[in-house]
């Protein structure tokens, strides 16, 4: 099954290595943002079948960036990428709508486990 | 939370609402128009239903919602006729079974047939004779859709079913999951998405805090089936397991031997004792730093302050084992009731000073002894139509509680001439019993003097369970009688197990502790003042006679209780079963309240020493219970003969 992924990142490094890894599992990968502030605009443009948030970025974190993306649209489907040690962080994501989190540093079939489960319809 | 931490909680109640339920049954039946019975039945009812249901004990929240129906029904029709009671009463018996059941963790008595009604018109649509798995009976809290057509039979009142099914369910990371909080959140969230949760553990609260948790546990209600919900669980990334509640008991019931050790608290009590614990915290501060500064004083000042707050909170803690005897004697007028219809007796029945508290472990040990004697108070004691009384009050240190009856009293004569055809006594050992110790006799096991064997009592009728289980809780049975007045039955129990005031003797060089409760005075007695036996030997002390021993030789020890060299004796006047005696130690040291430990094995076998406890210097002191010492067959052989018989 092919997913429209959207990733939001501040590292390029990381937007380059999710867009690897979603590429090599057949994803294609619709949008990238470098901010918070860029990605409700993406997500309307797109309307993705899943996207990647950094929980911690410039300007406007990931968690208001979810937060407005859960209000435009409350049946989007927003993975969390979080460093270790940023719990708190995650659980305030998760309670504001995200699917499910991913901790740095992941390896690759981690990523795709999450993303499967995440997308499989219910 | 951790809802076995409930369950505890939840038995306890319970029973206390069933207590009430059976009060109020037997009230109604008497008063089968008092609007206010029914409406505290009721209110029960619904209490007990709502509890079970919060547990997911859904058979005993649908037989209790099937009662509340009933009464419903009931309170519009505004009396409740006579077949109806007894359908209550069935069921209550019904849901006191159920929770027995389920307190023992065995499986659950079938309530299908009951609910189904006696009629049978409206039965359960899923409570077939195949209920076990998955449990389906109607849902607790579920209003009881459209409530027919009312008139017909006022005993139905049967719940509708509503949608779902409660589960309990554990899910289990795997133990590298990250951020196992924000996971188990997750978890929570498919949980909710899935039904109804009724219980967390741990609660969103506990999980927001990021406090590592591996595994999350919940009462759900939901409409999937299990596998369903498995299936939905694992799907969750970094679920090891899912398992229900029932694949779990498997594991075997461990918590049942749990069960009836809780005690329900006053916050208010408890809250004293975290104030005092508290101050008590202040005070070591304050201690360590005037010993650091070898500030006398104030040391000497917080050491005080310091033993008056170590005295007040051994005080509310022991408080806290507390309960009233109301606790164990809620089921007695439905026994009362059933006894007097099978038996044809009217007998009336009081509970007098059931605010008195005791040790929780105590009242549970004296619930069956309690029955006993109520059963036997109308079996043997009342003739057609009395009255049976159940008294307590503080005496000191002591409860009394006492079960009297205004029935046909018993006669020690007769009992003597019983004694001795049933070969229990020679005819010159019955004849030399007081009359105390003459009523006794119906404490030795299979003596009785019931002529006809009724159905409840049977022979014996248990006096010597009762004796042995209200001995083994430091307490003393008495019996009073006379003939055609009645019999009183008396306990004296001690208030608690667990703290006791003691009396220190010396004894062959050993300290040694006597249970207070057990001693009647103190004293010197002049060596000429003993009288040499045979049969023993004895001193007279206010115009009664005592047969005197020597502790140190009742245990075993070497015989030391020569009066040679005149000294004064010391002697302890004790209980003993039948009458006083005197037990003469080496030396008397004093009082105090000790801490009681049991023993454990084989320590705890050894006749007449009932725990230990450990003295000011660090010692272990053995208390010692003369009360079984003489009773057992710690008796030396030359006492054995001696006038003062030993029962």
């Amino acid at each position: 099954m092919s997913l429209n992924v959207m990733i939001v990142d501040d590292a390029l490094f990381m937007r380059n290595m999710l867009k690897d890894i979603c590429q090599r599992a057949g994803y294609a990968v619709v949008a990238e943002a470098d901010s918070g502030e860029a990605a409700l605009e993406l997500y309307r443009q797109h309307r993705p079948d899943l996207v990647t948030m950094d929980i911690v970025m410039p300007k406007r974190s990931g968690i208001e960036a979810l937060q407005e993306i859960m209000a435009e649209d409350p049946a989007a489907r927003v993975v969390m990428i979080s460093a270790l040690g940023q719990d708190a962080l995650v659980i305030e994501a998760i309670e504001a709508g995200a699917r499910d989190f991913i901790i740095k540093p992941f390896k690759e079939e981690r990523v795709l486990d999450v993303m499967r489960r995440v997308t499989v319809p219910r | 939370m951790d809802m076995s931490k409930y369950r505890d909680l939840f038995f306890s109640e319970a029973r206390e609402h069933l207590a009430q339920m059976s009060r109020l049954l037997v009230a109604l039946e008497q008063a089968p128009a008092d609007r206010q019975t029914i409406d505290a039945l009721f209110r029960e009812a619904h209490s007990v239903k709502g509890m079970a249901a919060s547990m997911g004990y859904e058979g005993a929240a649908a037989l209790a919602h099937h009662l509340e129906d009933a009464l419903d029904h009931v309170r519009r029709g505004g009396e409740v006729p006579v077949a109806l009671v007894d359908r209550l009463l069935a069921g209550f018996d019904l849901l006191e079974g159920l929770i027995d059941d389920l307190q023992a963790d065995r499986p659950e008595r079938d309530i299908a047939r009951f609910l189904a009604g006696p009629a049978g018109s409206r039965s359960l649509p899923e409570a077939g004779p195949d209920r076990m798995e998955p449990p389906a009976p109607p849902l607790p809290g579920a209003e009881p859709a459209a409530v027919g057509e009312p008139s017909a039979a006022p005993a139905g009142g049967l719940p509708t079913v509503s949608v779902g099914r409660v589960y309990q369910v554990t899910v289990e990371l795997a133990v590298d999951a990250a951020a196992s909080a924000a996971r188990c959140l997750l978890i929570v969230r498919e949980l909710e998405r899935a039904g109804e949760i009724l219980s967390l553990s741990p609660s969103r609260e506990t999980l927001r805090q990021g406090e590592e948790c591996r595994r999350v546990q919940a009462w759900l209600r939901t409409e999937l089936a299990r596998s369903e919900l498995g299936r939905t669980l694992r799907a969750i990334a970094e679920v090891r397991k899912v398992t229900f509640a029932d694949d779990r008991r498997a594991d075997g019931g461990r918590r049942s031997s749990e069960a009836g050790r809780s005690v329900r608290v006053r916050t208010e009590l408890l809250d004293q004792v975290i104030n005092l614990s508290g101050e008590l915290l202040t005070y070591r501060f304050m201690l360590q730093r005037a010993s650091r500064e070898r500030d006398w004083s104030e040391l000497n000042g917080s050491l005080a302050d310091t033993a008056r707050l170590i005295e007040e909170l051994h005080h509310r803690s022991l408080q806290l084992r507390l309960m009233p005897l109301e606790s164990i004697t809620g089921r007695l007028p439905r026994l009362v009731r059933d006894l007097g219809q099978k038996s044809g007796k009217q007998v009336s029945f009081r509970v007098i000073g059931g605010g008195v508290v005791l040790d929780r472990v105590i009242l549970d040990e004296l619930a069956d002894p309690l029955v006993h004697l109520v059963r036997n108070a109308i079996d043997h004691g009342i003739a057609g139509q009395g009255e049976v009384v159940v008294t307590a009050r503080r005496e000191k240190d002591l409860v009394l509680i006492e079960v009297s009856d205004n029935g046909r009293g018993m006669d020690p004569a007769e009992l003597r001439r019983q004694a001795v055809a049933r070969n229990l006594l020679s005819a010159e050992q019955a004849e030399r019993l007081t009359d105390r110790e003459a009523l006794l006799l119906v404490c030795l096991p299979g003596f009785s003097t019931a002529r006809q064997v009724t159905e409840t009592s049977g022979r014996g009728v248990g006096m010597d369970v009762v004796k042995a289980a209200v001995e083994k809780l430091g307490g003393t049975l008495d019996i009073q009688s006379t003939v055609g007045e009645g019999s009183r039955f008396r306990l004296h129990m001690p208030l608690s197990m667990a703290i006791i005031k003691i009396l220190l003797v010396r004894c062959n060089g050993l300290p040694l502790a006597i249970p207070l409760t057990r001693v009647q005075r103190t004293l010197e007695l002049p060596a000429a003042a003993v009288l040499e036996g045979p049969p023993g030997r004895a001193f007279r002390l206010d115009d009664a006679e005592y047969a005197l021993y020597s502790l140190g030789e009742l245990l075993g020890g070497a015989s030391d209780s020569g009066t040679a060299g005149g000294k004064d004796l010391c002697v302890v006047v004790i209980e003993a079963p039948g009458r006083p005696v005197g037990l003469q130690v080496d030396a008397l040291l004093g009082q105090r309240d000790a801490f009681v430990k049991s023993l454990g094995f084989p320590l705890n076998r050894l006749p007449g020493l009932s725990g230990a406890t450990i003295a000011g210097d660090g010692s272990v002191m053995f208390i010692v219970d003369p009360y079984h010492l003489l009773e057992g067959g710690g008796v030396p052989a030359r006492y054995q003969e001696s006038s003062h018989a030993v029962l």
